[in-house]
């Protein structure tokens, strides 16, 4: 198919050549010509265009298959901000966000330019706890969620109030860091009359043509992570999305986002075998200690030869296995790696998060367990933590926020 | 409490023709310039930022003539005053806007783009805010005797804040 005149694409749209057609190409390379880079004009730019709907019932950026790139940016409001000129502000954000996802410029950008290549840009908002606080002029206290509470402070955690809290979440992720930048910019602006920076953690996965799609992907710790998430509609509708019986918020979602700091140094002193014991997975195919290959449903109930279980009492896996039941949630973890610290060591680890109809039920019970015990925790500590409400989606002519706000 | 309406953008685009005949929603004439992506800056606090903002958009003329777009008028709701076709030129070393001389041009077969630091539509002595989101109604008038009513929404921009100069004099506001 590397030959095929591209002229003779009608029909086929750009997306269908990255997913399917680009793919063939990339396999046919690797036989024929071994070593070498193949680019051709028909393929350089589809991961550019690609494009991910912005409007429907969910807003884009939680079931999407992950982009390469994401950050989330968290701003706090200003002393103006009440639930009229927040609904103005989501109501030009909405419309903003939207012709950037599709590759056109905002109205109000100043560099239109920046805005051609959308590389599967996805940009989701959230509101903070603060929204529905009795005091906070909002008038909007008797609308929190069900299960929207702020997580209690866990006995692992050494917070930082420059990565927690935050009033308003604007997550944009796409698969080109340039992208990215660009619609973290606008949307700074769009926002701007109501809400200045509190932070952005950014983060990363694999980019795009670099390994297979249906590939977990790994953490810094060498880990795949994120095996055991809901994938169907099903799942979706009764673990992830709020149902019709939450009100407004009916096709939201609750994110829980934890900066995670890694101690690579110290988990580099361990052998392969004591790296896969603290998590119960294999490193080299992700499989659990008990299966052979990554999807396997882990055995706890398997014993090895001196009675101890293959996958050890200790093990991130074990403590955090929910299986089937209500507290399964949607892991979303974006690496980081900001370098370094004055000191030397790295600056690095995970933006981990989780996506729930409900926090206390789900996210809660799960964390409260890794925080009684988890070997991992000898290698990881939570340096942020922040709760976001992820409003539901929206149609052309509607904006993110209407059904609260509206 | 602003409007409901969506906000973003354009709208009913209505020849006069057509609406002095009570056919509004049908074809648009085929004279009738078409406006699209329109929007003004924002005005939080006239106080603060000012009592004036600028309208922004883009036009498409398909016909064979040359349009000018001539200025227009609201319903009143921010401001009572007609509103203005401006230019930004070059003055002396600085950017400075002033009314555009026969209106902004619209050429044939052409498009152009009004936008912050260029040709915008002027809105005089604000009678009050334009938080962002706002949803900023307009009727905007062109040479050809067709005009085109638009729907702005209110948003934040924070370039093209140029001095008027009313007639090149150098006067300021």
């Amino acid at each position: 198919m590397g030959e095929r005149d591209s002229r003779s694409d009608a029909g086929i749209t750009r997306r269908d050549l990255f997913w399917g057609a680009g793919i063939a190409v990339g396999s046919a390379a690797i036989g024929d010509r071994v070593g070498q880079v193949v680019r051709t004009t028909e393929f350089e730019t589809v991961v550019g265009s690609a494009i991910e709907p912005f409007y429907g019932e969910h807003q884009a950026g939680v079931r999407t298959g992950m982009q390469a790139h994401g950050v989330f940016v968290a701003y706090s409001f200003s002393t103006n901000c009440n639930s009229e000129t927040l609904a103005g502000v989501l109501r030009v954000a909405t419309s903003e966000a939207e012709r950037l996802t599709r590759g056109e410029p905002g109205l109000s950008d100043t560099d239109p330019e920046l805005a051609a290549n959308p590389a599967r840009l996805t940009i989701t908002f959230g509101l903070g706890h603060t929204v529905f606080a009795v005091d906070s002029g909002m008038g909007l206290s008797s609308q929190r969620p069900i299960g929207f509470d702020e997580l209690p402070a866990f006995s692992f955690d050494r917070l930082e109030p420059t990565w927690s809290e935050g009033d308003l979440l604007v997550h944009v992720a796409a698969d080109d860091p340039l992208t990215v930048s660009h619609a973290v910019r606008h949307m700074t602006r769009v926002v701007s009359s109501i809400a200045k920076p509190h932070y952005a953690q950014r983060g990363f996965v694999r980019a795009q043509g670099v390994a297979p799609l249906a590939d977990v992907p790994r953490n810094l710790f060498g880990h795949v992570d994120g095996v055991a998430n809901p994938t169907t509609d099903a799942e979706f509708d009764s673990h992830i999305w709020a149902g019709a019986d939450a009100g407004w918020f009916a096709g939201g979602t609750q994110l829980v986002l934890r900066r995670i700091s890694m101690k690579l140094p110290e988990w580099d002193t361990l052998g392969s075998k004591d790296k896969e014991e603290a998590i119960g997975r294999r490193l080299s195919t992700g499989a659990p200690l008990t299966g052979k290959s990554v999807h396997d449903r882990p055995d706890f109930d398997a014993v090895n030869s001196r009675g101890l279980g293959v996958i050890p009492e200790f093990s991130h896996m074990r403590r955090a296995h929910t299986g089937e039941g209500r507290q399964r949630f949607l892991r979303r973890p974006f690496s980081f790696d900001d370098g370094f610290f004055p000191d030397g060591t790295p600056n690095v680890g995970m933006l981990f998060a989780a996506y729930q109809q409900n926090t206390t039920e789900q996210f809660l019970p799960v964390q409260q367990t890794l925080a009684d015990f988890d070997i991992l925790n000898l290698w990881t500590t939570p340096i942020g933590s922040s709760q976001f409400l992820i409003l539901p989606g929206c149609d052309a002519g509607g904006f993110v926020g209407e059904t609260l706000l509206g | 409490m602003f409007t409901r309406v969506a906000a973003i953008a354009v709208v009913a685009s209505t020849a006069i023709l057509a609406s002095l005949t009570g056919c509004a929603g049908t074809p648009v004439d085929s004279t009738t310039p078409v406006v699209t992506d329109v929007w003004l800056r924002a005005i939080p606090d006239i106080e603060v930022d000012g009592d004036m903002t600028g309208m922004f958009m883009t036009v498409e003329n398909t016909t064979d003539e040359d349009v000018y777009l001539i200025g227009g008028t609201t319903d009143g709701t921010y401001t009572s005053d007609a509103l203005d076709a401006h230019e930004v030129v070059e003055v002396d070393g600085e950017m400075v806007m002033q009314d555009a001389e026969g209106g902004i041009l619209i050429p044939a077969h052409g498009t152009t783009q009004l936008m912050p630091g260029g040709y915008h539509i002027m809105f005089w002595n604000l009678t009050q805010n334009i938080p962002v989101g706002a949803d900023v109604h307009a009727t905007l008038n062109f040479s050809n005797g067709t005009s085109v009513e638009v729907h702005a929404a209110a948003m934040t921009v924070e370039m093209g804040q140029e001095t008027y100069v009313p007639n090149g004099s150098g006067m300021t506001p």
